[in-house]
Parts: structure tokens; sequence; C-alpha cells
């Protein structure tokens, strides 16, 4: 019954609405220092307007054909953007870490379903191993206890909100013009056309297909490190003087930070 | 491959799925106000681009996607371990991680942003469940009394 009620409106009202009301409900979801039952009231409001703006998504979503495949993409895909939404609205910057540790799962789901393999299982040994750790780290030694007061309230709520959902909306109109044929003025012009028909495909498989092959890992490997070799050096490079430089940050800002703390410590 | 192929659906829902991502990042970096969410905030909006690239890399059938995507995650890394120094850097001279706290930063014909009084926290201390008394009280451990309630 759902299904027909979405089917019988149009396209362009469902993004509409999806738009409009994930607008308001992230508006009514950030933090706002109300406090008490206003706070709540706002915030489960919210949660109802994001709910209706993730069905309208959903209806606007494309059917992938076998039942298996669209459930596992809508779980992995809805834990990844319903737990970046709660990411953002966190009143705690402990729970926003937590979250984003969900959406990082969410992420490395659909990745795996997308058919990068290496890549969702290094999203989560890179990502939530190593850098939220770090973050969770910086966020217990400089955290104070209880929730500070610019952690319960957000710059200009109501104007980030309808930015995002503005370009979200410019974004979902574009990849929904993607998936129609060109449109007669702007398809190429038949010789064009013709030559780029006749030249040599180098990939000679299916599209995604050559992806999903025997040995994923081990053909990327060879892609990483033959063609793409010098951005791996690069990359190296960039690693040792991120690590030089955040040392030299860290033990310069001692030395400096020890006579002012003194000072401090001095005079009660 | 010509230009007029059309997208398979699981790309389509792939990009959308990565325009939402970075959509509520930017959200995020724009509205919080804690220096270490913003920065969250950020690695949402690459994690948003790595769901894009990689489906390209799957319309294409091309390994630049997952190769880029890569490269990313090391930026990612080099990008968190030095704007953490920062944000120390930054707690240690305010005893805040609060992006407010350097608005003295911003363009001479801007309003300084100022803090309303804020209503007190309702929260209810969480309850979790207890054992029965049994045997004796020990005595009080002293560190334990440090220790805070909830983050």
């Amino acid at each position: 019954m759902i299904a027909e009620l979405f089917q019988s409106i149009s396209p362009g009202t469902l993004l509409a609405t999806a738009v409009t009301t994930s607008a308001a409900g992230l508006w009514l979801l950030l933090p706002r220092g109300l406090g008490g039952g206003a706070e709540r009231a706002a915030r489960s409001l919210g949660g109802v307007l994001s709910l209706v703006a993730l069905g309208c998504f959903i209806a606007t979503g494309h059917r992938l054909g076998s039942v298996g495949e669209e459930a596992v993409f809508l779980i992995v895909s809805l834990l990844a953007v319903v737990s970046a939404a709660a990411t953002i609205v966190a009143r705690s910057p402990v729970y926003a870490a937590i979250w984003f540790a969900m959406t990082l799962a969410g992420v490395a789901g659909v990745l795996l379903v997308l058919g990068g393999q290496f890549l969702g299982v290094a999203t989560i040994v890179v990502y939530a191993g190593a850098i939220l750790v770090m973050f969770l780290f910086v966020l217990m030694l400089a955290q104070p206890a209880g929730l500070a007061p610019y952690d319960r309230v957000s710059n200009e709520p109501l104007l980030s909100a309808v930015a995002g959902a503005v370009l979200l909306g410019v974004l979902s109109l574009s990849i929904g013009r993607l998936s129609a044929p060109p449109a007669a003025c702007c398809a190429m012009p038949a010789s064009k056309a013709a030559l780029l028909a006749d030249a040599p495909s180098t990939d000679a498989a299916e599209p995604g297909v050559d992806l999903l092959a025997d040995n994923h890992v081990a053909r990327l490997g060879g892609e990483l490190f033959g063609r793409h070799l010098l951005a791996v050096e690069v990359a190296g490079v960039l690693l040792l003087v991120a690590l030089i430089g955040s040392i030299a940050i860290v033990s310069r800002g001692a030395t400096a930070d020890i006579e002012p703390a003194a000072a401090r410590r001095a005079v009660p | 491959m010509t230009p007029t192929d059309t997208l398979s659906p699981l790309v389509l829902d792939g990009l959308v799925v990565g325009a939402m991502l970075f959509a509520i990042g930017l959200v995020g970096i724009l509205a919080r106000r804690n220096l270490i969410v913003m920065f969250l905030c950020a690695e949402l909006m690459l994690q948003g681009i790595s769901v894009s690239l990689v489906s390209w890399s799957r319309h294409h059938g091309d390994w630049g996607g997952h190769v880029l995507v890569i490269l990313v995650l090391t930026v990612a890394a080099c990008e968190a371990a030095v704007a953490l120094v920062f944000v120390l850097q930054a707690f240690s001279r305010t005893g805040r991680l609060d992006a407010a706290a350097w608005q003295s930063l911003r363009e001479s014909n801007l309003p300084r942003s100022i803090d309303h009084e804020l209503p007190a926290i309702d929260t209810v201390p969480p309850r979790f469940p207890t054992l029965t008394r049994a045997g004796i009280e020990p005595a009080a451990d002293e560190d334990r009394l440090l220790e805070r309630e909830h983050v």
C-alpha cells in the first residue's frame, strides 16, 4: 500500500519533499541549547521528519533487480546514513565518535557491495582502528567532564541544514539526470560517436564485472604498484612529513607553553 | 565503453549514498562548534567521496577509483595527525575545544558571536542493574571517587 502511495507521486515531488523534510529534520535535530522538554520535543519531531526524508529517498532509489542484493544494500546504506546523521547531532563528542564508527561500518558494507573488497576492509582497519582511536585519545585528553556549553549549541543550524539539503537536492537531481539517456540537444554528433564506437575498447569485459573477478586484491596491488607507483611513493613521503611535522609542532608548543603555564600556577 | 551507456542502478544508488554522506558532513562542519566533531564531519565528507569514487570505478570497470580511495585513506591519516596536534595546541591555549574561542580571527566587519545563558541540563543519571548486597562492605576507594560519572 505504501509502495503504491509512493508510486502515485511524481519523482520531482518526491525529491522536493525529501529535500525539504531533510532540511527541517536536521535543523530540529541539531543541538540548540533549548534544554528540557522543548529540546526533547524538537528532537523527536526532527527524527520523524528525517525518517520521512529517508523514506522519500528510498522511494526515489532504483530497483537493483535481486531482492537479496537490494536488501543488503538498503541495510548497509541506511546504517551509514542514519549513523552519519547521528554523528552530527550527538551532543557528546564521544558519542559522535562512536556513531562515526558505525558510519564506517556502513560505508565498508557499501564498498563491499560496490565491489571494493579490499577498500571495505581497509576502511575498517585504518579508519576505525587507527584514526578514530586517535580522535578518542584526544577527546579523552581534552574533553571536560560533562557537556560543555559549546557542545549544546550550534552555529546557525537553520542555514547549515538548508545549505546541506540544497546541496543534496542538486546532487540527487544531477545523479537522476545521469540515469536518463542524453537528450537530443546534448547528444554528440553521429560522426564522433561512430569514431568512439570504432575505437578499440581497452576493457573488453563488461563494466563492473572485471573488478569482481578472481584475485581481486592481487590485481589491485598490481595496478597500485604498477601504473600508480609514483603516487604510492608520494603518499609514503606525505606520511613521513606529517609524522615529523606533528612531532615538531608538539615539541615547539610544549617549550613555548612552559613559561605561561608556570606563571599561571604561581599566581593563584 | 561509449559515453551514451547508462549507469547501472547499483552505481546510481551508490552515488546517492555518497552524496547524502557528503551533505550530512557539510551540515555538521557548518553547524557544530566542537573542533573534534568538526574534524569528524570532514572525515564524513571524505567517506562520501570514497563511496562515489568506488561507484564510478565500478561503472567504468577501472581501478582508478580504488587507487584514489587508498590515497584518500593515506591523506586522511596524515590530516588527522596534523589536525589533532593543532586541536591539542588550541586546547592548551584556551582550555576549550570551541571554534568560537578563536573568533578574534574573524573579519573586522563581522559581529562578535555571543553565547547566551543556557538552561541547565536535565539529564537523568543512568541507572544500571545492581546485585543484591552480600558480605562485608569494602572500604571506599579514594581513586574511584575521582572518576567521571559520564563523558
